[in-house]
């Protein structure tokens, strides 16, 4: 009988998590089996033969293409220099979200890096010239001229912030994001009288620039580098303890793809990121404050990506792969079990009258709104198709507010609700309203 | 290399611009590897292609169309569900059209008469979730919840719950099928009404050409329709708790309960799972190989290899570990009972109970089925049994013997014979035997391996399933019948003349160790000089 030390070979390949050389995933793209736990509803919630895709791209376009589990094959083809760039292979990989369906969907059974696979695509693309896209050409020139994602002035930033009562504790940095900052006020509005009642205050950024995470989605790693390495050095010099962020996007960014791209873990920082839904779930367990009013309505929360299965932290690795693909030292998976669920549903319900209804395809299994990660500049059609997916759902399960704790989230659903029925709120609005 | 261009035309003419391409990075999507189930094998590198085009009809007027197309023009084409098969369902020669059945998905339920009506693009997982809600239930095959469930009963279907509900050929009820010509063939009750409830019709059963023991691979035809069995079931919820990955249906523990007994000995083992048939209780009983418990423990590769590492030869020859599902059907009493008489089997046999959770995450939803390919990256299941309970443990020793040879670069697993189980309240036995390996390796000798059970099955006389297309089937055909490869050679021939469904199965196999210069040192059975098939697919 063979002993496991006589079959155990010397086999070790060097190998890290850097998103820059797609080799680093040549093993996850060719482990893929096909079971497609990237494109279902992880099958123990499946409810049925309605909403059991997770997967935005998927549900848009049925070939096998479109799933992780065709671009992984299309990704070897490109490592093995088999495929050409065309307009429809651009497609195939930017018409998607990143929204992480996929990479916990694969992590239920198979822990293979497919987020960070499809993510390492798109930087060879645009390393060989193949992207960004011409539709993505405003927004790059946007966030990289005028750092905000509209292309306006940006000391704008300031009229909002001079707008606000709050009060000022310099250990606590809000940065605001380019949405809020110049467009949904309500959602500062809102933090800010949720701390004020909680007797909590914060300070804002003298200078904030874009967090650059739509650069970053379009594998514009340079350009996101220097993003970066410009905001992380700004916040280090302000030696606060927190930064505060009411963007699911702008969380993810600081919090797990800041330290990705400048080789660091999210505890290496220097500080601590927190969103809204942390901070306001902290204050409402000890006491802090106490929502009063009544807000007698069904609603359906909705988990923005990037504060739910995208949001673990970051932990940077490197080291080598040997016999049956065993790392050493062991990567600490990334499965999207630190998303914000417990958070968002506990404030909620903690709002008298506020009756919360359970969406079919809920927490790490949420299907995106379909706006991130520069779809909706590129691919508007795929972009309504996935929301009006979404408020199928919302629409089915009764809810008549809808709430996320992403401000792109919400205008995108508000777009596409535009005909009432259903109200769209940030939940540091209805937290706000409560007061 | 692409379909001929007029033909193209036609057949975006049948489903519309947005349902057809010839994309090079669509069709580089359905190559069949290098992942996946008996992927990464010689067979998969010797004998798959990309598709030259790929196609997703919508009605079985559409698949019926499509079909005859490819007759019209010598297009062969292969049907594709969901693509989890492996090498098999993937397109086998150049310019084949690939007809992608996932927009096929229709559904309806007789909760009355217990069964559904499904097309090939709807899942397992889905079809339980449907039963569950009205006190039914499905039987979800190996395969998991991922597969295609016309797909898997067409060539699987066996699951633990096959102890009390049955063999998957029996649940295979009225079935549309659209024939390699594109005549539509209608079977069970199917052929005299609208109603599919029924899975016998008139004359001859034709579920046996469809399926027989394991199925032909998609080369006879295609199934746009299926009626499947559906069971009573206890009436309280399964409950899905946890987070992904630690994602389980909690069990209604009254109701339905897992228990895992710990026998002294291999006779005592056989003898519990006769005893427990005998007595008429359990939803299911199964003998797991002992690394899929090491599985269910480990939260990473890196810690099944580190907790797998401290078994050994001595541990594996002493676990007789079986697993016994009971459900109160009727009430909890129902399940006191069961219980009862479990434990009195289990004391005169000196059955020690273990340890177990009151969820489940793998029979009803079958959800970590993927997980199979955690620990080497490369699976494949390369035989099954149903014979008797004595006939699949023998099997799975035997199959434990030979795999010494091949281990590296199989993984080393000590000795286990595999899976056992209990079906058709013992009165049948089954034995599936499971192999894994890191597909970095040089893993010609796998290839060797699984034609070199075909050849231990024949000598050692074991009534194995995979015959047919998933061995060479001159090696298998005299052997069993004694001449069971004439008579599918004959079928293929009368229902698909020009060989275009799915060429070349079911001689792809054959084919296989005639292209791959590693197999000929292993060829030492009679086939004919040419194989006997058209000379476009040779």
């Amino acid at each position: 009988m063979v002993k496991k030390d006589e079959v155990q070979k010397p086999k070790r390949k060097q190998f890290s998590l850097d998103v820059s050389d797609l080799e680093n995933f040549v093993y996850d793209m060719s482990r893929c089996v096909k079971c497609k736990g990237c494109k279902w509803v992880d099958h123990i919630f499946i409810e049925g033969i309605n909403y059991s895709i997770r997967c935005p791209s998927s549900l848009w376009k049925p070939y096998d293409a479109y799933g992780a589990f065709g671009k992984m094959r299309i990704g070897i083809a490109l490592y093995e220099k088999r495929l050409e760039w065309t307009e429809k292979l651009l497609e195939i990989l930017y018409a998607c979200t990143l929204c992480g369906a996929c990479d916990v969907g694969c992590k239920r059974n198979l822990d293979l890096e497919i987020g960070l696979a499809l993510e390492s695509l798109r930087i060879k693309a645009v390393r060989e010239g193949a992207a960004p896209l011409p539709a993505h050409r405003e927004v790059i020139s946007n966030v990289l001229k005028t750092h905000n994602r509209f292309g306006l002035k940006n000391e704008g930033r300031e009229n909002l912030q001079a707008s606000l009562r709050f009060k000022k504790d310099r250990s606590i940095l809000y940065f605001v994001g380019c949405l809020s900052s110049f467009h949904e006020f309500h959602i500062p509005e809102a933090l800010c009288k949720v701390l004020m009642e909680s007797g909590w205050g914060f300070e804002f950024l003298d200078e904030e620039w874009c967090c650059g995470n739509v650069i970053y989605s379009l594998g514009m790693i340079e350009e996101a580098k220097k993003i970066a390495e410009r905001n992380v050095e700004l916040i280090r010099s302000k030696k606060a303890n927190v930064l505060l962020v009411s963007c699911a996007e702008c969380y993810r960014m600081w919090k797990v793809d800041y330290p990705k791209i400048l080789g660091l873990s999210t505890d290496e920082l220097g500080f601590r990121v927190t969103h809204f839904i942390e901070l306001a779930f902290d204050l409402l367990k000890e006491g802090y404050f106490r929502p009063r009013r009544k807000i007698e309505r069904k609603v359906a929360y909705h988990d923005s990506c990037s504060v739910s299965r995208l949001c673990d932290p970051w932990v940077k690795w490197s080291g080598t792969r040997g016999w049956m693909g065993i790392t050493d030292p062991p990567i600490k998976r990334r499965r999207g079990i630190f998303g914000l669920y417990l958070q968002a549903r506990t404030i909620l319900s903690s709002i008298p009258g506020l009756k919360l209804v359970e969406l079919p395809r809920t927490r790490e299994n949420a299907l995106c709104c379909g706006a991130g990660r520069g779809t909706k500049e590129a691919f508007p059609e795929f972009s309504d198709f996935v929301v009006k997916e979404r408020i199928k759902e919302v629409k089915d399960s009764g809810a008549e507010m809808l709430v996320s704790s992403c401000p792109w989230c919400k205008i995108h659903f508000r777009g596409a609700l535009s005909d009432g029925g259903i109200d769209v709120l940030d939940i540091s609005e209805v937290l706000a309203l409560s007061l | 290399m692409a379909i001929k261009r007029d033909a193209y035309e036609i057949l975006k003419g049948i489903v519309g611009e947005e349902y057809i391409s010839d994309d090079p990075a669509i069709c580089e999507a359905y190559r069949a590897g290098p992942g996946g189930y008996e992927c990464a094998l010689g067979y998969e590198r010797v004998m798959t292609k990309i598709p030259g085009a790929v196609i997703l009809p919508k009605t079985t007027e559409e698949v019926q169309k499509i079909v005859k197309v490819c007759n019209k023009y010598k297009i062969p084409f292969v049907p594709y569900s969901t693509g989890f098969y492996g090498p098999r369902s993937h397109c086998h020669v150049e310019g084949e059209l690939l007809i992608d059945l996932k927009r096929m998905d229709h559904f309806e339920m007789d909760e009355k008469h217990l069964y559904v009506v499904v097309g090939p693009g709807v899942i397992y997982s889905q079809i339980q979730a449907e039963a569950l809600k009205k006190g039914l239930h499905a039987i979800v095959g190996g395969g998991g919840s991922q597969v295609s469930a016309i797909a898997n009963l067409l060539g699987d279907g066996w699951s633990p719950l096959s102890f009390r509900a049955g063999l998957p050929q029996r649940r295979i009820l009225g079935t549309e099928l659209v024939l390699p010509d594109g005549e539509l063939l209608l079977l069970g009750s199917l052929a005299l009404s609208d109603d599919p409830f029924w899975g016998e019709g008139i004359g001859p059963d034709l579920r046996g050409i469809l399926r027989g023991y394991t199925g032909v691979r998609g080369c006879l035809g295609i199934v746009t329709k299926m009626a499947i069995k559906l069971f009573p079931f206890q009436p309280e919820p399964l409950v899905p708790i946890g987070i992904s990955p630690n994602t389980a249906l909690k069990l209604p523990v009254g109701r339905v309960k897992w228990i895992n007994y710990q026998l002294p000995s291999r006779e005592a083992m056989i003898k519990a799972m006769y005893e427990i048939g005998k007595a008429e209780i359990a939803g299911c009983v199964t003998r797991v190989p002992l690394f899929w418990r090491t599985l269910a423990k480990a939260e990473s590769k890196e810690e099944f290899w580190e907790l797998w590492g401290k078994e050994s030869e001595e541990t594996i020859k002493n676990s007789f570990i079986i697993r016994i599902l009971l459900v109160g059907y009727t009430s909890e009493e129902q399940l006191k009972y069961d219980e009862n008489v479990l434990t009195d089997i289990m004391t005169e046999l000196g059955g020690i109970q273990r340890p177990t959770k009151p969820t489940d995450e793998s029979w009803f939803k079958g959800a970590d089925s993927a997980g199979m390919w955690l620990m080497c990256g490369s699976y494949v299941s390369v035989d099954y049994v149903v014979e008797s309970i004595s006939h699949a443990v023998l099997h799975g020793e035997s199959f434990a013997k030979l795999k010494e040879k091949y281990t590296p670069p199989l993984m080393p697993d000590y000795g286990d014979p595999g899976w056992i189980q209990s079906f058709e309240l013992g009165h049948t036995g089954y034995s599936e035997f499971l192999v894994y390996w890191d597909q970095d390796e040089d893993v010609k000798s796998v290839d060797h391996f699984y034609v070199e059970t075909s050849k231990m099955n024949i000598r050692e006389r074991f009534y194995t399933a995979l015959l047919g297309p998933h061995q060479p089937l001159f090696l298998t055909g005299p052997r069993y019948g004694p001449n069971y490869h004439e008579w599918l050679l004959k079928i293929k021939n009368e229902f698909d003349p020009h060989w275009v469904c799915h060429p070349p199965l079911p001689l792809a196999h054959d084919q296989f160790v005639e292209k791959a210069p590693w197999m000929k040192e292993i060829k030492d059975w009679e086939s004919p000089p040419r194989l006997p098939l058209p000379d476009e697919w040779k």
